[in-house]
């Protein structure tokens, strides 16, 4: 049944006492695609908050898609860390053979009404999802073999298709339909088997704020919810430019509607349901900045259910790289970050091109791994060398920030979208100025938020994005303005040291997760496990 | 497989009723043929020896001879056949051309060298004959053997016309050299068809090595889908034993045969008929060829397409309902075909055994024999498509039904007295018939349902 699935417990000192009847972890963090295989910005932040809260023992709960995409464990695991569990959505294909069977047609009708409900009023009430989760792969409902195989649940899928489906394709349909419900009853099954906890956490939607509201709804405990990016929208942006979905909209087949194919548009609205699942069970919901929560509120969460926790980073370790700092403005520009798409490091890279044209000893640096979309690194660098840059512009990979910044006359952030870039904050605290798109909190970040923020001035500038010209040309302004560029520096370091501390951060989720244990069922922080005993033995071996 | 088909169907689309009987013509000698031209051919031996002079206990004993030889080698060969034919299609469809030919080699090895070690013991045991009969009598049969595999890939080959001539150029060779070594009587016959057997053999597979590339000699990836394998092969097995029972039981119940040579006994009442009977099924062969491996393999192919390339479900459906109106015509072509057949033998079938020599006694059994051997052309039809469908453990449902009702059935006529011979295996094939068409159909209900949900 469930052959991706891989449950370890890394308790040293918890021997000789039975899993079942206490708590294994105070907050089971339901982490989808990121910590600890994958590094990156939210990554960092789980990171930084279990280290940052010591006295809080944490259940690592991981989702990816396919086993064959992570590799090992990228972060060792502090030592409040109590278990932690590996699940992958794709499974690889059932070994046992597919069997013919009837399928049990009163669940089907039931989910016929389900899912009429669902286009309806797009709002479930409570007990309409703990109904539709408690029939996931029971007996009494729909099995995943029933799902999969049986004539019911092929009657019920061509039925469905015949009414709704707008494309053409039969075979595309079918296997949309499977690949949207499979990771159910995998998440129902992960749902079912996770030993005690006394609250669960998500950071992010879809399926691990999913998966959070069926814990929630089984077990009654609280679902605390944090989103870093906005899960739906960074779908929506995904499917936009899947290539995997083939859309029909030809010449022949032009339809009035066909700026998005419905199987495209089945794949939004399945997100967008499941995020508002989400949004329902959780409480409270925690967004970066004030443009998310306000998202979230327009994606169905209940505004006063809503709040802001920023992110915030260490200053003590920035104030080295701060005073290794030359005295000049280097014409140095880094962009730290991954280099994918979404980073729109092209852009970049064109800025770059008309940087160079004024000052001709300006260097690009970026800084960030290549390994996540490796056709997208091969265009930017054939643009690095159509563009002539080969002098100018380096592909560092994956450096140490604190390394870097100190070089850097100004951190570039060229991103189409972006949340709480944490580089930016680090960025700050180590005396670099920031030139960033007008993307997620960037113009917070750089201008301010609230007015004494905002009397701080501007930390840098914000440009529009893809704009080369205009990013190149508020960058050429502060490296020749050492007077702006001083401003810029004393603005930042004002402004992360009073907003982005990360004892703030740490003291909002102390405050969060105190209040969700009090609510639960079990207790105290702390009181089921005593994870510091022995710390060294809880990493993790791939 | 649907070269030969398709490429006879192309003389047809020249609509005159001259082209029409050369396609079927054609078509009949390509599909029937080998099975035919053999029982043909050695009745004109038979007939032809007798007037040059060898002793009618001689040709007796060669037509048994090859009879046996041809139900042995049937046997021991079939679950390979069908093994074969499947992986031949299997690499055909994944574009691995390249690896059919040294599994060809592998599967002769297998089937003619595997068929020696066991036929050769008990050839040289059972058999009092001189040694060069007994070796006469291995030859022959690891040279039928490995002519069935050979003949595999006719229909997958597109030059009917060569196949034919083959065909004719080798029976005629085995005729004459038989009577030209007649007067070595049993054993110059022998001689002949093992000379006419060997021949086609060896231009068959000239004509495989020509057609098809290779780059190694010897392979045995057949044997390596152990699933696959075990189903094909006792379908195959079963369908040769069940077309077979009948035979060895009567060859082997005391009142109704007599020993002919070695341990080899005949039923001179059973037999006659039935061998008779069987060179009429060509018209539904020819048929066959025409309906189900062209039409029929082209709508099948159109609707695995359209579920492969993303077509409507309307559209998947409407290329089922097509695909199934294939069928079904192929399946009214043979019957019509094979009733009209029936019918001209039931005029006629007197006069036709007065020609030929036997008995008129015989004519109650040659009817029901003509009937049964007709509704065998269906059952082979709709066996074929199922096997179209990948339809495996049905076919072999089927088959193993067929090998026991004929088994039983035959045993009761047994009892039942001499009028009833022959009804035992025209029951057990109708109804194997029958239940064949009622899992066709209920195959065909479900066949979106099956190709979407069970795949994998």
């Amino acid at each position: 049944m469930n052959s991706g699935t891989e449950t370890r417990v890394v308790q040293a000192v918890r021997a000789g006492r039975p899993m079942a009847d206490k708590p294994v972890a105070d907050i089971a963090l339901l982490l989808e695609g990121t910590y600890p295989y994958v590094r990156g910005g939210v990554s960092a932040w789980v990171h930084q908050i279990i280290s940052g809260l010591p006295e809080i023992s944490f259940a690592v709960i991981f989702i990816g898609g396919d086993q064959k995409m992570y590799g090992p464990a990228q972060y060792q695991f502090p030592s409040n860390v109590t278990h932690v569990e590996t699940h992958y959505l794709l499974r690889p294909a059932k070994s046992s053979k597919a069997s013919a069977r009837k399928g049990n047609r009163r669940a089907f009708s039931e989910m016929a009404e389900l899912h009429a409900h669902i286009r309806q009023s797009a709002q479930l009430s409570g007990e309409e999802i703990i109904s539709a989760f408690s029939r996931l792969g029971s007996a009494e409902g729909v099995s995943e073999e029933d799902f999969l195989y049986s004539e019911a649940s092929w009657d019920y899928i061509t039925h469905q298709y015949r009414e709704r489906c707008t494309e053409p394709s039969f075979v595309d349909y079918f296997w949309a339909i499977r690949a949207m419900h499979a990771p159910l009853f995998i998440l129902a099954d992960i749902a079912a088997k996770l030993p005690p906890v006394k609250a669960v956490h998500a950071i992010s939607t879809g399926y691990a704020g999913l998966l959070g509201a069926m814990i929630r709804l089984q077990r009654g405990i609280p679902f605390v919810l944090t989103e870093h990016g906005i899960y739906t929208k960074e779908r929506k942006i995904d499917l936009a430019q899947a290539t995997w979905i083939h859309d029909h909209s030809d010449d022949v087949c032009n339809t009035l509607h066909d700026e998005m194919g419905y199987i495209r548009g089945l794949w939004i609205k399945f997100y967008e349901q499941i995020g508002r699942m989400a949004y329902a069970q959780a409480s409270p919901i925690v967004s970066l900045y004030e443009g998310n929560r306000l998202r979230q509120i327009a994606d169905g969460a209940a505004p006063e259910k809503t709040r802001v926790i920023t992110n915030g980073i260490n200053l003590q370790r920035y104030q080295a790289a701060l005073e290794k700092r030359p005295d000049g403005i280097p014409p140095i520009l880094g962009l730290i970050g991954r280099v994918v798409p979404i980073k729109d490091i092209k852009t970049f890279i064109r800025t770059m091109r008309m940087l160079v044209n004024e000052r001709t000893d300006a260097q690009g640096w970026i800084v960030g791994p290549e390994d996540e979309a490796p056709s997208y690194v091969n265009e930017c660098k054939e643009l690095v060398a159509s563009l002539g840059l080969k002098d100018h512009v380096k592909f560092l990979g994956f450096q140490n920030v604190a390394e870097i910044l100190p070089q850097l006359g100004l951190m570039v952030l060229t991103s189409i979208s972006e949340a709480l870039p944490l580089v930016v904050l680090e960025a700050f605290a180590s005396g670099v100025p920031c030139l960033a798109t007008d993307v997620g909190s960037c113009r917070e970040l750089i201008e301010g938020n609230s007015e004494g923020d905002r009397a701080l001035g501007a930390a840098g500038s914000v440009v529009f994005i893809a704009d080369p010209e205009g990013a190149a040309k508020a960058a050429l302004e502060l490296l020749n303005n050492a007077m702006r560029w001083r401003a810029a520096q004393r603005a930042g370091l004002e402004r992360v040291k009073r907003y982005y501390d990360d004892k703030l951060m740490f003291s909002s989720y102390r405050e969060l997760y105190v209040q969700a244990l009090r609510d639960a069922p079990g207790g105290i922080p702390g009181g089921a496990p005593q994870p510091s005993a022995s710390p060294a033995s809880l990493t993790i071996q791939e | 497989m649907a070269g030969i088909g398709s490429e006879i169907k192309k003389i047809l689309e020249r609509d005159s009723y001259w082209s029409v009987l050369r396609a079927y013509g054609y078509a009949g000698l390509v599909s029937g043929g080998p099975w035919v031209l053999s029982i043909l051919s050695i009745m004109m031996i038979g007939i032809l020896a007798v007037v040059l002079g060898v002793a009618q206990r001689e040709v007796n004993a060669f037509q048994i001879c090859v009879t046996y030889l041809m139900a042995g080698s049937l046997i021991w060969t079939g679950g390979m056949q069908l093994m074969f034919t499947r992986f031949v299609a299997d690499q055909t469809y994944s574009n691995n051309q390249a690896e059919i030919l040294p599994n060809l080699f592998g599967v002769l090895l297998v089937t003619m060298a595997g068929g020696s070690v066991w036929a050769a013991p008990f050839i040289f045991w059972s058999f009092a004959e001189p040694f060069i009969q007994q070796l006469l009598l291995l030859t022959n049969f690891i040279v039928l053997s490995g002519l069935w595999i050979a003949l595999i890939f006719l229909s997958g080959m597109k030059a009917y016309r060569r196949i034919v001539f083959t065909l004719i150029r080798g029976y005629s060779l085995g005729i004459a050299v038989a009577l030209v070594a007649s007067p070595w009587a049993l054993n110059g016959l022998l001689l002949g068809v093992l000379i006419g057997h060997g021949y086609l053999l060896f231009s068959f597979l000239h004509h495989i090595v020509r057609e098809y590339p290779g780059h190694s000699l010897l392979k045995f990836d057949f044997l390596r889908n152990r699933r696959n394998f075990y189903i094909l092969f006792a379908v195959g097995t079963l369908y040769y034993l069940a077309v077979w029972v009948d035979k060895f039981i009567f060859w082997f119940v005391p009142y109704t045969s007599e020993a002919v040579i070695g341990p080899l006994r005949a039923s001179i009442i059973y037999d006659l008929p039935i061998f008779l009977a069987y060179l009429f099924i060509l018209p539904g062969m020819a048929v066959f060829l025409v309906t189900m491996e062209a039409d029929f393999a082209e709508q099948h192919e159109r609707f695995y397409r359209a579920v492969r390339e993303g077509d409507t479900l309307m559209h998947i459906e409407y290329r089922r309902d097509q695909m199934v109106y294939a069928a079904r015509q192929g399946i009214y072509e043979i019957f019509k075909v094979q009733g009209l057949t029936v019918a001209l033998c039931l005029l006629w079938g007197r006069e036709l055994l007065h020609v030929v020599g036997i008995s008129p006694l015989y004519i109650h059994l040659f009817y029901i024999d003509v009937v049964a051997v007709s509704v065998q052309v269906l059952l082979m039809a709709i066996l074929n498509v199922l096997f179209y469908l990948d339809a495996r453990r049905e076919v072999l449902i089927i088959t193993a039904f067929f090998f026991i009702t004929n088994l039983i059935f035959t045993f009761a006529t047994l009892h039942l007295g001499a009028e009833t011979f022959g009804y035992g295996f025209a029951a057990s094939v109708t109804l194997s018939a029958f239940l064949s068409l009622f899992i066709l159909s209920q195959k065909f209900n479900r066949l979106e349902y099956e190709t979407f949900m069970l795949q994998n």
